[in-house]
C-alpha cells in the first residue's frame, strides 16, 4: 500500500500500550482510593471548615426611629433615608482598571466636593478593599445624578450606596431643649428624644442565613420594628410666638451693658392650668437641632468652665466672660464640649434659681390653708423686720403702711409675708413647699430634670431667718417647672396635675400604644384658698406690680418676682413674671423668667411681665378664649397692628369702637415716697433725711448699700 | 485480546466509527463545560457582570476543536509526518516569543502569547505537547534498531529535554515542561523493546524525588520557592492563608462534598473561597457538588477512553500511528492523573489543567487535534480492514 514496507507496531509496544493501560488504571485506583480516604477521614472537619468560611450575609435591617409631633400632628422631629457613598476598590479596578478613569470622573461631576485624586490613590493602595466611605449622609436628589450616569455608563463601577436613617427637625431651633437631639447611633439626648429613647428607637432587623437539617443554607429575613411616634402635647404655634418673643427680647437688649446676649438666660413655659399639659417651653441662648455642634450658638453666652473636684465629680462654673469670637477661638476642644453641654440643657427644667415674689401665693396659701390667718388680716410694714440679728428690708424701704393681706400681694410685701410665715411656724411652713413639690422632682417626662433637694432647708433645719426669707421665695432655689406646676394647683382648685409634654404614643400603623391622660397627683389647697389667690393674683395686675402684664381684650392674675443672684452684693438680678388667663376660670398659664437682663439696672420687673403680655396677647386668641374686657382704641390698633387672624370675633370692641381707655392709663401711678425726699446739692441724687443714704433715682435704692434684699 | 476486541466491533459496521469514545469524548466536553458553567458562574458574574463569560469562550474554543478534529481526523495521518521538525523549531520560536512585546502576562506569569484573535491567547507549551509527539512518533519510526541503545535514547530524549528547559526556564512553566518530558519518555518506553532499563530509569527518579523531599523536609539547604511548596504539600495547614490556601480549599472542597456531594450548583468553594475554581481546580468542585460518584464517573470515562485509544494503538496499520495514539494516550493519561494527584494533595500544587473539561482554550484546541490524529489512525485500520 505504502512506498516502503510500513515499520509495524510491534507486539512488544502493544503490551507495552497495555502496560500503559493498566499503570493508567492503577493511578486512578489509587487516586479514587485516595479520594475516598480524604472523605472519610475528613468530611465532618472540612464541613465545618467549608461552612465556617461562610459568611451568612447576616445584616442588620435599620430600624426607623419613631416621629416626633406636636399637639396637631406637626411633626417636630422624623427620619429621612440617606445615602453614604461607598467605594469599592475591589470591582473599579477589575478589568485592568479601566472602570477607575471612567468612574472617578463621573463622581467629580457630580460630588464637586470629593477630592478623586485621594480616592484614586486610595484604590491603587488598596485594590482589594471593598467598603470605603467617602460621602456620608447624601440626599436622594445628591446621588440622584450620578445613579443616572451610572445607568447609562456601563464602565462607571464600584460604587455603591448605603442606606440609612438620618434624623431631621424640621422646625430648626423650634424647640430645641425640649426635643432634644440623637447621636449617630439613634440614641437620644436631652429632652424627648432621651426620655422616650426606647420608645422612638424601634427594633432593629436582621437577614441571616441558617442552615437546615440538609446542611443547605437558608435565607431569612426579619424586618425591622420602626419606632413609636411621639405626640406631643406642645403647640406649634403657641411655641413659636413664645420663641419669637424670647428672641425679640434678646435683639432688644444684647450688647446693651456689656458684650453679650440680652440675658443670660431666658425661659418660658406656657402650661394648661387644667391638665398640666405644657403648650411651650422655650429657652434662650438655643441651638439648631440640625447643626447642634454650630459654635456660633455659643456667642453671647455666658462661658463656663468644669471644676473637678476632689472627690471626683466636677463641677460648672461660670468664668464671667462672655464668649466672642476671639474667646471661642483661644478655646479648646474639651472648653467648647462643656460650653455645647451647657448650651444643650433646658434652662426650664434643669436650672434653678430662687424664685423670689412669685413665690408668696404660695406662702398666703399655706397660711390661709392653715387657718394660720384669715382673709381680713391687715399688716403693718414699717420698711423692714428684725428677724434675730437681721434687720431685713422690705423692697419699699420706707413701708408701705398698713395694708390688707391682698394688698400685701399686690405690692408683693416683704415684711407682711414675714409675719405670715412667722404665725404659721416652720413645720406648716415646710409642710406646704413639700405639698407644692417644691425640693421635690415634678416628675415631667423630660430627660434632665434637676434635683433640687438641697437648694432647701426642711423644718427642723430652718431658722427664723430662714423661714421669713423663705416666705417671699429667697435663700432656697427652684426650678420653672415646680414653681409653674405648684401655681396651676394654687389658681385650678387645688389640684396639683403631674406636668407632661406627651399625651399619647402610637405605632407606624397611628394605633395608640399609650394614651397619657392627665393625672392629678394630690389636691394642695381647698378650692375657697384658691379662688382668693385668684383674686389676690388678679389685684397684683389691677393694682399692683403687674399693671403692664394685662393684654389686651382679656383679664389676667399674675405675680411679678426679682430676685437677687448670689453674691448678695452684686447687681445680678433673675427677674420673673408668672400669669394665667383668664382670671376667673383659668386655662393658660405663662411663666417668664429672665436671668440676668444684659442692662445695667436688672431688678425692673418689667422685663419679664412685657413678654408674658407679648405672648398672652398672641396665644390667647389663638386658644380661643373669649375677650371679656373692652378693647381700648390703643388696645384695638395694637390687636390690628399684629395681625391677629381670629382676635376680633371675641371681642366686643368691633361695636364699641369708642370705649373707655383701660384703667392702667387713666389710673396715675402714684409717687412713691422716696420722690419726696428733696435733692443733694452735691451728688444730684436724692438724700434719705432719716439716714443720709443717696437714693438711686430710678429705684429709691440707697446707693452703696451694702446687705440688701430687694424683691417687689 | 484487545486486538480481537476490536476486530469484532470492526466487523459489525462498515463506516465505523468508535461510539464508546465518541461517548467519553463527548460526555468529558459536555461534562467540562456544565462544570465550568456551575464553578465560574459566581466570579464571572461578579467580575465581569455575566454569569457565563467563562463558559461562552470555552464553548467558542470546545466548537472551534471540534471543527479542527473533524478536519484531522479526514486527514490521513501521514501528511503530518513532514511537519514533525517544523512543529518542534515553530515550537521552541513560540516559546521565545513570550519573552517579547507579543508575550501576555496573566495570573502573575507570562506564558501566552497574542493570537490576534480578540479575547483568544495561545500558550506555547500547548502546542510543544503536540509537536513533541509528532517528531517523536517520526523520530522513532526513523530510528529503526537503534532504539535498543543507550546513544538511541539519549538521541531520541535530547530534543524534548531541550523543550523541556525552555518552558521551564523561559516561560517559568514547570509543570509544562515535565508534562512534554513524561509524554516523551512514555513514548520512548512504548517504543522500546525492553524493560530493564525504564524500571532502572523509574527507581532512580522516584528515589531521588524521594531523596529531595527528605532533603527538604529535615534541611534547610534548598529555601526556594519550589522548596516551600514541597513543604507546604507535606503539612497544607502549616501556612493555611498563603502557599497552603488553594490546596487546602480543594481538600476543604472534597472533603465536604462527601460521597453524595451537594448536588449540581450547589458548591460553596466556589464562591471565591477556591481559586481557579474553573481551572486546575475544578476537578474538586466536581468533588463537592457531585461526590464520590462525580469523581468516579469522570476517571471511568479517563479510563474508556484511553482504553479505546489503547484499541486504536495497537491495531494501528504501522508504527508511526501507533506512536503518535500512544503519545496522545501519555498526554492525556499523564495530565488526568497528576491533576487529580495535585486535587487530592498527593503531589505538590503544581498547575496542571484536567484534559476536557478545565477551563482553557489552547488546552482543548490543541488536546481535540491530537484527538482527530488518534481518529485519522482508526480510519486507517478501517481503511485496510475494506
Amino acid at each position: 500500500m505504502q512506498k516502503q514496507k510500513p515499520r509495524k507496531f510491534s507486539k512488544t509496544s502493544q503490551k507495552k500500550v497495555l502496560v500503559l493501560f493498566f499503570l493508567v488504571l492503577a493511578a486512578f485506583i489509587f487516586l479514587f482510593a485516595r479520594i475516598v480516604w480524604l472523605i472519610q477521614n475528613n468530611e465532618t472537619e472540612y464541613q465545618k471548615q467549608v461552612l465556617s468560611q461562610r459568611s451568612y450575609d447576616s445584616r442588620t435591617l435599620p430600624a426607623r426611629r419613631g416621629d416626633i409631633v406636636d399637639s396637631k400632628g406637626v411633626k417636630l422631629a422624623t427620619c429621612e433615608k440617606v445615602y453614604n457613598l461607598v467605594v469599592d476598590a475591589s470591582v473599579m479596578t477589575t478589568k485592568e482598571g479601566k472602570y477607575v478613569e471612567p468612574t472617578l470622573t463621573a463622581l467629580d461631576q457630580c460630588f464637586p466636593q470629593l477630592d478623586t485624586n485621594e480616592i484614586r490613590s486610595f484604590v491603587k493602595q488598596n485594590p482589594g478593599n471593598q467598603w470605603h466611605v467617602v460621602l456620608k449622609k447624601l440626599t436622594f436628589d445628591e446621588i440622584s445624578e450620578f445613579k443616572a450616569l451610572q445607568s447609562e455608563n456601563k464602565e462607571i463601577k464600584g460604587i455603591w450606596f448605603e442606606e440609612e436613617f438620618r434624623r431631621i427637625y424640621p422646625g430648626g431651633s423650634l424647640a430645641a431643649d425640649v426635643i432634644g437631639f440623637t447621636r449617630t447611633d439613634n440614641h437620644g439626648l436631652y429632652g424627648l428624644e432621651e426620655y422616650y429613647n426606647k420608645e422612638l428607637n424601634g427594633v432593629d432587623g436582621r437577614t441571616y442565613g441558617y442552615l437546615d437539617d440538609d446542611l443547605n443554607l437558608q435565607k431569612t429575613v426579619k424586618p425591622a420594628v420602626d419606632g413609636y411616634t411621639i405626640h406631643s402635647t406642645l403647640d406649634v404655634n403657641v411655641q413659636s410666638i413664645v420663641e419669637k418673643y424670647l428672641k425679640k427680647f434678646n435683639e432688644e437688649h444684647k450688647d446693651h451693658y456689656h458684650q453679650g446676649n440680652g440675658a443670660e438666660n431666658l425661659g418660658c413655659i406656657v402650661m394648661e392650668v387644667n391638665t398640666g399639659n405644657i403648650l411651650a417651653m422655650a429657652s434662650y441662648p438655643t441651638f439648631d437641632l440640625n447643626n447642634t455642634k454650630d459654635l456660633s450658638a455659643l456667642l453671647g453666652s455666658v462661658q463656663v468652665e468644669q471644676v473637678d473636684k476632689e472627690n471626683g465629680y466636677f463641677e460648672i462654673k461660670k468664668t464671667g466672660k462672655y464668649i466672642n469670637q476671639e474667646l471661642l477661638d483661644e478655646m479648646t476642644d474639651e472648653e467648647i464640649l462643656t460650653n455645647l453641654n451647657y448650651l444643650w440643657k433646658n434652662y426650664c427644667i434643669t436650672s434653678s434659681y430662687e424664685p423670689g415674689s412669685t413665690f408668696k401665693p404660695f406662702t398666703v396659701a399655706a397660711a390661709l390653708e392653715t387657718d394660720s390667718i384669715s382673709p381680713d388680716s391687715y399688716y403693718e410694714c414699717l420698711g423692714s423686720w428684725q428677724v434675730g440679728p437681721h434687720n431685713i428690708h422690705c423692697h419699699n424701704r420706707y413701708g408701705d403702711g398698713v395694708i390688707s393681706l391682698k394688698s400685701a400681694v399686690a405690692q408683693s410685701c416683704n415684711v407682711a409675708m414675714m409675719k405670715i410665715a412667722t404665725t404659721m411656724g416652720a413645720e406648716k411652713f415646710s409642710k406646704f413647699q413639700q405639698a407644692f413639690n417644691f425640693g421635690l422632682k415634678t416628675n415631667i417626662d423630660l430627660a434632665g430634670e434637676a434635683r433640687t433637694a438641697d437648694f432647701l432647708r426642711s423644718a427642723d433645719e430652718m431658722d427664723p431667718s430662714d423661714l421669713a426669707t423663705y416666705s417671699f421665695g429667697q435663700n432656697f432655689n427652684v426650678t420653672m417647672i415646680q414653681l409653674a406646676t405648684g401655681f396651676c394647683s394654687l389658681i385650678n382648685g387645688g389640684y396639683y396635675y403631674e406636668p407632661h409634654m406627651v399625651s399619647k404614643i402610637t405605632n407606624t400603623s397611628g394605633v395608640t400604644v399609650k394614651s397619657i391622660e392627665p393625672r392629678v397627683l394630690k389636691q394642695t389647697i381647698s378650692a375657697s384658698t384658691s379662688a382668693l389667690i385668684r383674686e389676690y393674683c388678679q389685684a397684683v395686675v389691677t393694682e399692683g406690680t403687674g399693671k403692664a402684664a394685662r393684654p389686651a381684650g382679656y383679664m389676667i392674675g399674675g405675680k411679678t418676682g426679682t430676685a437677687q443672684t448670689y453674691p448678695r452684693d452684686g447687681n445680678d438680678f433673675v427677674v420673673s413674671f408668672i400669669g394665667f388667663a383668664p382670671v376667673d376660670d383659668p386655662q393658660i398659664l405663662v411663666y417668664v423668667v429672665v436671668d440676668r437682663v444684659n442692662e445695667g439696672k436688672q431688678d425692673n420687673v418689667g422685663y419679664a411681665r412685657e413678654i408674658v403680655r407679648n405672648i398672652f396677647t398672641e396665644v390667647l386668641p389663638y386658644e380661643n378664649i373669649f375677650m371679656t374686657e373692652e378693647l381700648s382704641a390703643k388696645e384695638q390698633k395694637e390687636l390690628e397692628d399684629r395681625k391677629l387672624e381670629n382676635t376680633l370675633q371675641y371681642g366686643k370692641a368691633m361695636e364699641n369702637p369708642e370705649s373707655t381707655e383701660t384703667p392702667q392709663e387713666t389710673e396715675q401711678e402714684k409717687d412713691p415716697v422716696w420722690k419726696s425726699f428733696p435733692i443733694d446739692p452735691a451728688t444730684g441724687y436724692r438724700k434719705d433725711p432719716n439716714t443720709g443714704e443717696l437714693l438711686d433715682p430710678d429705684t429709691g435704692d440707697p446707693i452703696n448699700s451694702t446687705m440688701k434684699v430687694i424683691d417687689f | 485480546m484487545a486486538t480481537e476486541n476490536y476486530e469484532r466491533i470492526k466487523g459489525k459496521t462498515e463506516h465505523h466509527s468508535d461510539v464508546s469514545l465518541w461517548f467519553a469524548l463527548l460526555f468529558l466536553l459536555g461534562f467540562g463545560l456544565v462544570m465550568i458553567y456551575s464553578a465560574s458562574s459566581y466570579t464571572a458574574f461578579s467580575d465581569y457582570g455575566d454569569q457565563m463569560y467563562y463558559l461562552k469562550r470555552q464553548a467558542v474554543a470546545v466548537g472551534l476543536g471540534l471543527i479542527a478534529m473533524l478536519v484531522v481526523s479526514r486527514i490521513p495521518y501521514h501528511f503530518w509526518e513532514r511537519f514533525s521538525v517544523l512543529g518542534v523549531l515553530a515550537s521552541a520560536v513560540l516559546i521565545c516569543l513570550v519573552k517579547t512585546p507579543l508575550g501576555v502576562e496573566s495570573h502573575g506569569a507570562r506564558r501566552w502569547i497574542k493570537t490576534g484573535i480578540p479575547g483568544f491567547n495561545l500558550q506555547p507549551a500547548e502546542v510543544t505537547k503536540l509537536a513533541i509527539i509528532l517528531f517523536l512518533a517520526v523520530l522513532i519510526c526513523k530510528m529503526g534498531s537503534a532504539i535498543r541503545t543507550w546513544k538511541g535514547l539519549g538521541i531520541m530524549i535530547a530534543p524534548p529535554f531541550l523543550l523541556f528547559l525552555m518552558i521551564w526556564k523561559i516561560t517559568n512553566n514547570m509543570s509544562s515542561a515535565l508534562i512534554v518530558m513524561a509524554i516523551a519518555a512514555i513514548m520512548v518506553f512504548v517504543a522500546s523493546p525492553d524493560y530493564k532499563k525504564f524500571v532502572l530509569l523509574a527507581i532512580f527518579a522516584i528515589a531521588a524525588a524521594i531523596g529531595l523531599v527528605l532533603l527538604i523536609k529535615y534541611t534547610d539547604i534548598l529555601g526556594s520557592f519550589r522548596a516551600g511548596r514541597i513543604r507546604v504539600w507535606l503539612d497544607p495547614e502549616s501556612d493555611p492563608d498563603d502557599k497552603g490556601f488553594q490546596t487546602l480549599q480543594a481538600l476543604y472542597a472534597i472533603g465536604s462534598g462527601g460521597i453524595r456531594g451537594k448536588g449540581l450548583g450547589q458548591s460553596m468553594q466556589k464562591l471565591s473561597f477556591l481559586p481557579e475554581s474553573q481551572n486546575d481546580m475544578i476537578f474538586s468542585i466536581i468533588c463537592e457538588e457531585l461526590g464520590l460518584l462525580g469523581a468516579a464517573s469522570i476517571m471511568l470515562m479517563f479510563t474508556i477512553l484511553i482504553w479505546r485509544m489503547m484499541i486504536i494503538a495497537n491495531n494501528a496499520t504501522d508504527l508511526f500511528g501507533g506512536m503518535l495514539v500512544s503519545g496522545v494516550i501519555a498526554h492525556i493519561a499523564v495530565q488526568a492523573i497528576l491533576n487529580v494527584a495535585v486535587v487530592t494533595n498527593t503531589i505538590p500544587n503544581t498547575g496542571i489543567s484536567l484534559p476536557f473539561i478545565s477551563y482553557g482554550g489552547s488546552s482543548v484546541i490543541f488536546l481535540l487535534i491530537e484527538m482527530g490524529l488518534v481518529f485519522s489512525v482508526a480510519r486507517g485500520i478501517e481503511y485496510r480492514g475494506n
